[in-house]
């Protein structure tokens, strides 16, 4: 048999999703509640191997179960039916500084949140410079906890659990917190973590930094796995699942705004070959065509496209008056084509959120959000060595110092 | 066995709370401490006018302020385990949902810090036997057992009360009143000689009756507790205790999912 650091089997856990003392009582009797609609499986039957050293990402959407594993694994929840086992010691950076008390000052809440993750005191002791260091508080170290702000609440929270020192590390969601500085830090310290040979499991909703960190990605929904292995097929796999349009959306539907004099009938994306295709390569152009149709005249129309990353999140857009396109606004329908040369995103998944605008582009004359999305196959944040959703247009090079005092580049 | 391993390995932790909670409950005040003593000193002078000076309830031939004050700190020990106890997990429903640890850590946190509050508000007793002149007997010694058991008591009450306010809030709220009715049948405003003879059977029910009464035996008549009594109230309640902490830590495992 294989080693492992966590190991569950066959593992499912149910709520119950109202009380009452006649579900009580039952209980206390020992009978089985025999409404089975109170019951909601959080997880079913789920299975998986995590071996020492390993940083696994935990993906899916919300409800999935991705907290349910976490609960358990930090064992303040047991599973309803199955077992499960954990070598070694669990740390859980699980909503960093829970344990803390706002009437006690930073360094009284040091101690009680070291001693709260099962540090001894000596322990604290030993590492108390370290911590403060990190959390970058040293002058606010006899203040109370109150007067904090947020992120130096955050960063003292995150550096007392970075300083815990146990075999197997549970992260929930804790690497958006504080300013870019104090991400990079958090970042280093997992990375330290790794090199320890530390077990990490990740739990993310950002699929760059869950790229960036996993050796696989278990992905987890509707309370079973999914997938679990490689990170780059996995986070496809479950944003592809999320996808709900495809690349073309043809008579969209018509609520809101049928009052509007203008609406967009249809968005599609159309790949190097004029193909209507989902997939996208990078480096290559690409389509984006938007049909309209007019039924009052609209005195100069714009068209605005922004792209989203897989969480709706906005990463840019613009608008035909950017570069100067008069849209026929006077009457029957129209198509725009807005062309991509090239494809600069990053592998992943995006949607398109297509409006026109009134002529001060002020005002929305029709919006469809996510009207389409499409995949993109190219460099991965996952090689770590692009970040981001994008690469723009670049060029490195070294340049070296001349005797002469002008720079000169090096021919490659 | 195993549990008990394991809340061994966690007294640092369960001190780590008590020290949370005593630190907290002074912050922020003008008088700190002095609160400890403010609570049995103004029952002390409400129950002197009340059911002394108004009522005229017999003392044991004491002052009344001595009579009372002598119990006071005891019960108010007992009541504030029990309510703070009763809600500790509830109170502490964040780390609870979070994080795992012994979960009777907080309930022995509550207790720590109760006693604390009883040290101090006993230095008052010290003052109040100098300025009455009454001397005090070996007999005193007796208040560790029965300070012993009152806790046992405590502790049963609460991993059964704690427990059970996880599911149903509705103890939190009933507590305070009970504690008042609780206060009122034990002899702590009037002694035990005053409860009628046919009631006695049913009132001696009450565990702190004999507790309190041994107190105010021990350190101002000078006499000792019936140690058969003391002896059976031990064996009693350990058997209890047991009961109340296997309840718990059964309970304890799906605290996360209620809460």
């Amino acid at each position: 048999m294989s080693e492992f650091a966590i190991r569950f089997d066959h593992v499912s856990k149910s709520y119950q999703l109202r009380r009452g003392v006649g579900q009580m009582l039952a209980r206390l009797a020992n009978r089985v509640p025999a409404d089975k609609r109170n019951i909601f499986w959080a997880l079913d039957d789920v299975n998986f191997v995590i071996e020492p050293g390993e940083t696994v990402g935990l993906i899916g959407p919300n409800g999935a179960g991705k907290s349910t594993i976490l609960k358990i694994l930090a064992r303040v929840t047991v599973p309803t039916k199955g077992s499960y086992r954990v070598k070694g010691q669990v740390g859980a950076l699980i909503e960093v500084g829970a344990g803390f008390h706002h009437d006690l000052s930073g360094r009284e809440n040091v101690y009680l949140n070291g001693a709260i993750m099962g540090m001894r005191k000596r322990e604290i002791d030993a590492k108390f410079d370290q911590i403060v260091a990190f959390s970058e508080v040293e002058k606010f170290l006899d203040t109370p906890l109150k007067y904090y702000s947020t992120g130096m609440m955050v960063r003292l929270g995150f550096a007392v659990a970075a300083h815990i020192n146990p075999d197997i590390l549970l992260v929930d969601e804790v690497l958006a917190v504080g300013d870019t500085a104090f991400q990079a830090k958090c970042l280093n310290k997992i990375a330290e973590l790794k090199e320890q040979q530390k077990t990490i499991v990740l739990v993310s909703h950002t699929m760059p930094s869950i790229l960036q960190h996993s050796s696989r990605v278990l992905w987890i929904d509707h309370g079973t796995v999914q997938g679990f292995g490689d990170p780059d097929e996995t986070v496809e796999g479950y944003l592809r699942t999320i996808h709900t349009h495809g690349a073309s959306a043809d008579a969209l539907d018509q609520r809101e705004t049928t009052d509007s004099p203008i609406h967009v009938t249809s968005v599609t994306v159309r790949n190097v070959r004029g193909e209507v295709h989902e997939c996208l390569n990078y480096g290559e152009p690409a389509n984006i065509d938007i049909e309209y149709a007019v039924t009052r005249p609209v005195d100069d129309p714009v068209v605005s496209v922004t792209f989203h990353d897989a969480r709706d999140f906005p990463l840019g857009g613009l608008t035909s008056r950017l570069d100067g396109l008069r849209l026929n606004g006077a009457q029957g329908s129209g198509k725009v084509r807005l062309t991509l040369s090239p494809v600069l995103f990053t592998r992943g998944s995006y949607g398109v959120t297509v409006a026109i605008l009134d002529n001060r582009i002020q005002r929305y004359l029709d919006m469809r959000p996510r009207a389409v999305t499409f995949m993109v196959d190219g460099p991965s944040v996952a090689s770590r060595e692009i970040s981001g959703h994008f690469v723009f247009p670049h060029r490195w090079e070294a340049v070296q110092h001349a005797p002469g005092g002008t720079e000169q580049a090096i021919a490659p | 066995m195993e549990h008990l391993r394991e809340l061994a390995e966690n007294l640092h932790l369960m001190l780590s709370f008590a020290k949370r909670d005593i630190r907290a409950k002074y912050k922020q005040t003008l008088f700190g401490v002095a609160w400890a003593v403010m609570q049995p000193l103004t029952l002390m002078v409400v129950f002197t006018f009340v059911f002394s000076m108004f009522a005229r309830i017999p003392s044991d031939g004491l002052p009344y302020p001595i009579f009372s004050y002598s119990v006071l700190i005891f019960w108010i020990c007992f009541a504030s385990c029990i309510s703070q106890g009763t809600v500790a997990m509830t109170a502490n429903a964040n780390l609870v949902r979070k994080i795992y640890f012994p979960r009777e850590t907080l309930l022995l946190a509550v207790m720590v810090s109760a006693l604390v509050d009883l040290a101090i508000a006993a230095v008052i007793l010290a003052g109040m036997y100098a300025y009455y002149g009454i001397g005090i007997s070996w007999t005193a010694l007796w208040v560790v057992p029965l300070l012993a058991l009152q806790l046992l008591i405590v502790l049963t009450v609460i991993l059964f009360t704690s427990a059970v306010q996880v599911y149903f809030r509705d103890v939190g709220h009933a507590l305070p009143l009970l504690m008042q009715v609780w206060m009122f049948a034990t002899p702590i405003a009037y002694p035990l000689s005053s409860v009628p003879a046919w009631l006695r059977p049913y009132y001696m029910l009450n565990p702190m009756v004999g507790i309190i009464d041994g107190y105010r035996n021990a350190l101002l008549h000078g006499t000792a507790p019936n140690l058969r009594y003391l002896g059976a109230a031990f064996a009693v309640t350990f058997v209890l205790l047991v009961a109340a902490y296997f309840n718990f830590k059964r309970a304890e495992r799906t605290f996360a999912d209620v809460i």
